[in-house]
This record gives C-alpha cells, sequence and structure tokens, in this order.
C-alpha cells in the first residue's frame, strides 16, 4: 500500500472519473452552448454558423434591452433598499432581549417555502377582486390597484414578494455576524456613554463590514439571476413589464423554439454577471481590511 | 491493503461494466419473459406490474408494452372530451394484446407551447400526442422529421375520404402527418338574460352590438370578458376582426406576402381593436388574468359578452362548471363590420387541434397507434364530441340532425349561414411571427404600442421569415 500509494499515477486514476464526469456534465455542454449561440438553431431543423448576428440583434432588441434595465432595477432596489433594511432589521433583533429565536425564526420563514409556493401565495395577495392588499384599500373607498396586471405596479409587486422571500435569509447571515461580536467592546461604549444608535452606527455596522459586503455580493448576484418569481408571478408580463434577462431568454428560447438566439443571450448573461462580480469584488472588496476585534 | 486496492477496482470494473448493460438494455427487445419486464421500450412501473399477470392469463406469449399519449384534456371544461378519450383509451387497449396507454395530461398553452418544443428538439415526444396543424406547429415537426406519416395508415383504415377538406394544415407535400379531431369557430357567446335585463338586442348587427357594450359599461358590466395573460385569447377576436375588415382571404395571404400586417385594412382592425381597450369593453386588469378567468368572469354574471371558441358551449350544460347561466347563453357570429371588406357573412372555421404521432415507433407501437386511430377516428366518436362536447365533426357524418344542445345548434347554424369561412392566423403564419402577433397585442392591450407600430413590428418579422422560406 505505501509503495502503491507513493505512485502519482495512482492518484491520477482516482480523480480520472470525476474529471470525466465533469467534462461530460459542466464542460461539455458548455461548449456547445457557446457554439449554438453563433447558429441560427431552431431546435429542429439544421444548424447553420451565423457570426456575432445573434448577439448583435440582442442589443439591437428593444425588448431585451428592456429586460436589462429591469434587471437593473433590481439590482439597485436590492442594494440600495434591500441591503438597509436587513441591516436596519438585524440591529433591531439583535437588540431584542426576548423571543430572539422566535423572531430569527420568523423571518426566516419565507425563505424555506419554495418560490413557486410564494408567488402564488403573494398573486393572491395582490388579486384585484379578493386579494387582501385591495380589500384593505376597498374599505378606504379605494379603487382597487391591479398590481400583476398594471405595467406601472408589476415591477414594484414583484420586487416586493422577492424582497420578502429573501430578506430572512440574509437577515440571520447579518445576525450571526452581530452576535458574535464580543460583548465587552458594546460594554466598554456603553460605559462611555455611547447611545444605542451610536453603538450600532460607530460600532456594530463597522465590525460586521465583511458581512455586509458578502450579502451585497450575494444580492448582485441574486438580482442577475433572479427568473422563478417573474414567471411564476407573471412570466415576463403585462407586456414586457416585468421581464428579466433570464425570462426573457428561457421565453425567447423554450417557448419561441429560438435556440440558437436564446443560446446567444445566455452567454451574454452570463459574462454581464461575471462582469458585474468582478467589479464589485475587485473596486470594495479587496480594499477592505480584515476586521480585528 | 492491496488487496482492498485490487477489490476496489474490481468493483469500478463491476460497476461500469453494470452500468454499460443498463444502457444497452433498449436493443435487446424481449427475448425471455423476464427480460421483458426491463426492457420494454418506456419502462413504467405500472408495465411491469401488469406483466406477470397478463402472461399468467394468455398462453401465448403476450410482449406487455406501454404508449405514452399527452393529452390536454385537463380541466373542469374539458371533461367531456375527456370521456371521450378515455373510452377509446380503453378500446384500444382491449383490443391490442398487451398494450398499457399511460396518459400524461398538460394543458393546452404549456403543451403547445413549451413542452411539447422542448420535447421535438431532444427527439423524445411522447407517441401520441395532441398537436395543432399548421406551419408552427404540425408542418415544422413533420419536416424535421419527428412525425409519422400516417398516409398508408388512413389508407389502410379507409379514413381518407372520410375526412372533411380539414387535412391541409396537417400535411407536407401531400403526406399527412395529424388528424384534426374536430373544428370550431369562434364568436360571440352573450348572456341572455343581462341582455333581456337591460332591453338589449341580440348583437347580430354592429349597432346593436355597440349599444349593448356601452349599456352594459353603463351598468357597471364588463362588456367583454377577456383573459389576456395568454395573448391567444386577444388574438381570437383580432384575427376574426382582420377577417372582417380585411376580407376573408386576408388571414391566408400573410405568408404569401399578399397581405401585410401594416397594410392599412389590417391596422384598422387592431385599430379598432385598441378602441374597444380605450372604451373600457374588455376586462378590467386583462392582462394579469387567465384564460380560465374569462369563464369565470361570463358564469359570475360579470361580463356580459365574450368572444371565444365554440368549443366552451359545452361549458354551459347544467352539469357543467358554467352551470350558474346553463340556458341563458346564445352563440352569435360577429357581426358586420361597417365598411368591411368581403364577405360579411364569412366564418372563422379552424380544424386545428388533433393528435399526432412519434416517427419513433415500433412494430408494437405501431399497432397501437392504429388501433387509437381507427377507434378516435369513428363515426361513433365524432358523433359524441359533437353532441356531447359540442365539437364540430371533422368528419363527415351520416347523421347529425340528433343535436339537441340549443348552442351547439346556434353554432352549427352559424356555420351553415356563413358565405365562406377563413382560418385562424396561427395555423397559418410560422411560431416565431404568431408569437410577435401575441407580444405586439399585449403591448396595445397596455399602451405600450400603437396600432401602427403593432403592424410594423409584425410585418418586419414576416418578412424575414418568408425571406427565409424563400432560400
Amino acid at each position: 500500500m505505501r509503495t502503491t500509494l507513493k505512485n502519482p499515477y495512482v492518484y491520477f486514476i482516482f480523480v480520472v472519473p470525476t474529471i470525466a464526469l465533469y467534462f461530460l456534465f459542466f464542460i461539455y455542454p458548455m461548449l456547445t452552448s457557446v457554439y449554438y449561440g453563433f447558429t441560427n438553431w431552431n431546435g429542429l431543423d439544421t444548424k447553420d454558423y451565423i457570426g456575432f448576428d445573434n448577439f448583435a440583434n440582442a442589443f439591437k432588441d428593444e425588448d431585451f434591452r428592456n429586460s436589462i434595465l429591469n434587471n437593473l432595477y433590481i439590482l439597485l432596489f436590492s442594494c440600495c433598499v434591500q441591503v438597509p433594511l436587513i441591516v436596519v432589521f438585524s440591529l433591531l433583533i439583535s437588540g431584542v432581549k426576548r423571543f430572539q429565536g422566535f423572531y430569527k425564526t420568523t423571518v426566516f420563514m419565507p425563505s424555506i417555502l419554495s418560490t413557486s409556493v410564494i408567488g402564488i401565495l403573494w398573486g393572491y395577495i395582490y388579486d384585484p377582486d379578493v386579494g387582501l392588499i385591495n380589500n384593505i384599500l376597498k374599505t378606504f373607498g379605494m379603487d382597487p390597484i391591479y398590481f400583476l396586471a398594471d405595467t406601472k405596479w408589476a415591477l414594484v409587486s414583484i420586487l416586493i414578494t422577492n424582497a420578502w422571500q429573501w430578506m430572512g435569509f440574509y437577515i440571520v447571515l447579518i445576525l450571526a455576524a452581530i452576535l458574535a461580536i464580543p460583548r465587552d467592546i458594546d460594554e466598554a461604549a456603553m460605559i462611555d456613554g455611547a447611545t444605542g444608535v451610536q453603538r450600532a452606527w460607530y460600532l456594530t455596522v463597522p465590525l460586521i463590514k465583511p458581512i455586509i459586503n458578502v450579502v451585497i455580493m450575494l444580492s448582485i448576484a441574486g438580482a442577475l439571476r433572479v427568473v422563478d418569481i417573474v414567471l411564476v408571478m407573471t412570466d415576463g408580463g403585462p407586456a414586457g413589464a416585468t421581464d428579466v434577462m433570464a425570462s426573457y431568454m428561457v421565453n425567447k428560447a423554450i417557448k419561441f423554439g429560438d435556440y440558437g438566439y436564446g443560446t446567444a443571450l445566455s452567454i451574454i448573461i452570463f459574462i454581464f454577471a461575471l462582469i458585474l462580480t468582478a467589479l464589485y469584488q475587485i473596486l470594495i472588496v479587496r480594499r477592505q481590511e480584515k476586521v480585528e476585534y | 491493503m492491496q488487496k482492498k486496492l485490487v477489490s476496489v477496482l474490481a468493483l469500478s470494473v463491476a460497476m461500469s461494466a453494470f452500468l454499460a448493460a443498463c444502457g444497452n438494455n433498449e436493443n435487446n427487445n424481449t427475448a425471455s419473459p423476464s427480460a421483458s419486464e426491463s426492457s420494454s421500450p418506456s419502462p413504467s412501473p405500472s408495465a411491469s406490474e401488469s406483466a406477470p399477470a397478463s402472461e399468467s392469463a394468455s398462453p401465448e406469449k403476450v410482449e406487455n408494452f406501454t404508449v405514452s399519449l399527452r393529452h390536454i384534456q385537463i380541466g373542469d371544461a374539458q371533461k367531456f372530451r375527456k370521456a371521450i378519450l378515455d373510452d377509446v383509451v380503453k378500446k384500444t387497449e382491449a383490443e391490442v394484446p398487451g398494450l398499457k396507454i399511460e396518459l400524461d395530461p398538460v394543458e393546452d398553452s404549456v403543451n403547445r407551447f413549451t413542452k411539447l418544443p422542448a420535447e421535438m428538439a431532444a427527439g423524445n415526444p411522447p407517441k401520441i400526442f395532441s398537436v395543432f396543424g399548421g406551419a408552427g406547429d404540425t408542418q415544422k415537426y413533420a419536416k424535421a422529421g419527428r412525425m409519422l406519416d400516417l398516409t398508408p395508415i388512413i389508407d389502410e383504415l379507409g379514413l381518407k375520404d372520410k375526412f372533411l377538406n380539414v387535412l391541409e394544415p396537417f400535411s407536407v407535400d401531400g403526406k399527412v402527418y395529424g388528424l384534426p379531431i374536430g373544428g370550431n369557430t369562434e364568436g360571440i357567446f352573450y348572456n341572455t338574460e343581462l341582455f333581456a335585463k337591460y332591453n338589449l338586442n341580440p348583437p347580430t348587427t354592429w349597432d346593436d352590438l355597440i349599444k349593448a357594450a356601452d349599456t352594459l359599461k353603463q351598468n357597471n358590466i364588463t362588456p367583454f370578458a377577456v383573459g389576456s395573460k395568454g395573448a391567444w385569447v386577444p388574438n381570437m377576436l383580432v384575427n376574426t376582426l382582420i377577417g372582417r375588415i380585411a376580407g376573408e382571404g386576408a388571414n391566408a395571404g400573410f405568408i404569401t406576402g399578399d397581405t401585410k400586417w401594416n397594410s392599412p385594412d389590417v391596422v384598422a382592425a387592431y385599430q379598432l381593436f385598441a378602441d374597444w381597450e380605450k372604451a373600457g369593453y374588455f376586462t378590467k386588469g386583462e392582462l394579469g388574468k387567465e384564460y380560465a378567468d374569462m369563464l369565470n368572469d361570463f358564469v359570475a354574471g360579470k361580463a356580459g359578452m365574450m368572444f371565444d371558441g365554440s368549443w366552451r358551449s359545452s361549458a354551459f350544460k347544467n352539469d357543467a362548471i358554467g352551470a350558474a347561466v346553463a340556458g341563458k347563453v346564445a352563440f352569435v357570429n360577429l357581426p358586420a363590420v361597417p365598411n368591411g371588406k368581403g364577405d360579411q357573412t364569412s366564418v372563422n372555421a379552424n380544424y386545428g387541434e388533433g393528435y399526432g404521432f412519434s416517427a419513433d415507433l415500433n412494430e408494437n407501437e405501431k399497432k397501437a397507434v392504429k388501433a387509437f386511430i381507427k377507434n378516435m377516428y369513428s363515426d361513433e366518436m365524432q358523433l359524441r364530441g359533437l353532441l356531447e362536447d359540442g365539437v364540430l365533426p371533422s368528419m363527415k357524418l351520416t347523421d347529425a340532425s340528433q343535436v339537441t344542445d340549443p348552442i351547439v345548434k346556434q353554432v352549427l347554424d352559424v356555420l351553415n349561414g356563413a358565405g365562406a369561412s377563413f382560418p385562424h392566423f396561427d395555423s397559418i403564419v410560422t411560431s416565431k411571427v404568431y408569437t410577435e402577433t401575441e407580444t405586439q397585442l399585449q403591448k396595445l392591450i397596455a399602451g405600450k404600442a400603437t396600432p401602427q407600430e403593432v403592424g410594423d413590428a409584425i410585418q418586419k418579422v414576416q418578412d424575414a421569415e418568408n425571406a427565409a422560406a424563400a432560400k
């Protein structure tokens, strides 16, 4: 055995099956789909190489540009509205003395539900005839709002639902970081006469910055790949108002049978996500020093 | 230690041999009864369960096999058609020894626009499946070699001359690849009780229709129920408006270039639709409503009319989903449009929906398919479809005088009174153009595009498709 394990080829044999499977299920499909992106394949007939036509068309395609914008709205919403809210909620929950476990569980609950369940649930909440919100509006004598059918409201409605689903997950992440801060730092500040708000802003937030960065990065990645909630709630409608890049790609490729174009779109999405996360990494995260307690 | 390594290697070799054997299994066709359990063409738990049972029942060696059947008869509104299908399946199973048909129900538009295209692309459609005729469906799949040529089968069964002149959308180069189950026309269903309540005439003339819509609107009743989340629903009305305003030959002209989507007549049809939209004739928030919501609104009396296919007539029976308005619903053709071109009595008539079969069948499966066709496309089932479900027969019926359902009678009257008929453009244009009509129509409904912009955008796609077809 000792001599066998000294032979490097033995290790190679152990790794070969995994590498083979990895090639079969990851590398090969990725390479073929890159190739499909340069063809006009409709899923049935022969594939003709058409160069960069698909990519050029994608940027000329007004509906696709609109879906990129929607992705950016979602990104901005999650970074500028969701993340501050997450931090505030985490600080509040961390300060609670009683029933902290209850709050933690409650906010975390939506993240364990499947997106389809959440989409349908909120579909009922938004329903113009029987929905909760519109019934409340009705009692104040207001006209119903067609949340998911009105181009002005649909994206906002989805953003709120999406935030409701994922905030709890991030709150638990940040809460863990807050609770890991040694108590004596906080107590020292308290003795020095710092108020609760001051302690939160000048002590806790700087100390949990690394984890906030992680949350922002996960939010960016999440905002770029969000699709399931859109497909369940509106399928990109009304009239493309909630189409995101991925839902547009799914509809183009699968529903409209334009596999070549759809694959090209998926490559664009991939590059887009890669650039954004890389930028964030380089510009923000690398500059940060490590926090030492 | 060394022994262990050897045994691990031996085990992995054995595993790979085992896996390879699994892969080959498909080619070993039933050599022995025990093999038949694992190597039936589409293995399923029910097949292996039934295998030993029938083996003991018949002394002859019967090969058990399953045939998958994709159908779209789901939900309460389709229950009559499902019953007919069930009977056909039962009959077919009894006729072909060893056959077990496995039903695979999928919602209509999911099947048509998502599931079946993906399966066709992957090359593994169900053996029997619900399919639509036309360039975007049957003809596309047939050209790609995915569908079974039925010409020899219908010749053998003597069905060739029994069909009405409806096989064209299912044919490529004179070969038939699918068989329409029945036909339908699209027109206006209206609630006679509401019409009587507000002293309205049946919407048989344009003025009466507009007056009815305005009166209903004033009384806070939606004139037309519609669910536009799936744009094929409002597209029904657009199709008939184009037929009325641009003439009954217009729809067929889109692929030849004789009709342009941005021609004044077609744009006028979109304009009329947009005007109705502006006048509030349609359900509020329609872009968030499903097709089923449209029927619900109509049945609940929230809407006075709806523009829908004649297949909906069976929903207004006493034991059906629309029982609340049973006996209070009537059907009329869209009335003549002022200054419309062509024959203003023409109707939209579609023989679009039917069954197709996978090209990849073995001998047994072919037998099953043949029996299925024989049982499904029979006088008996066609008559039952008409009487129980209000589906217009796609075959020449010897006797159609037994129709008692008042709405089905009205549908037949509309068809008999028609001077000409025109198809729905969804069975004529390619799927790319059709999806563009859906996208653009939703933009029109949302007020994000003008009728002229809609026409221009669709024509752009049509031009590209026509150019590609000419290559």
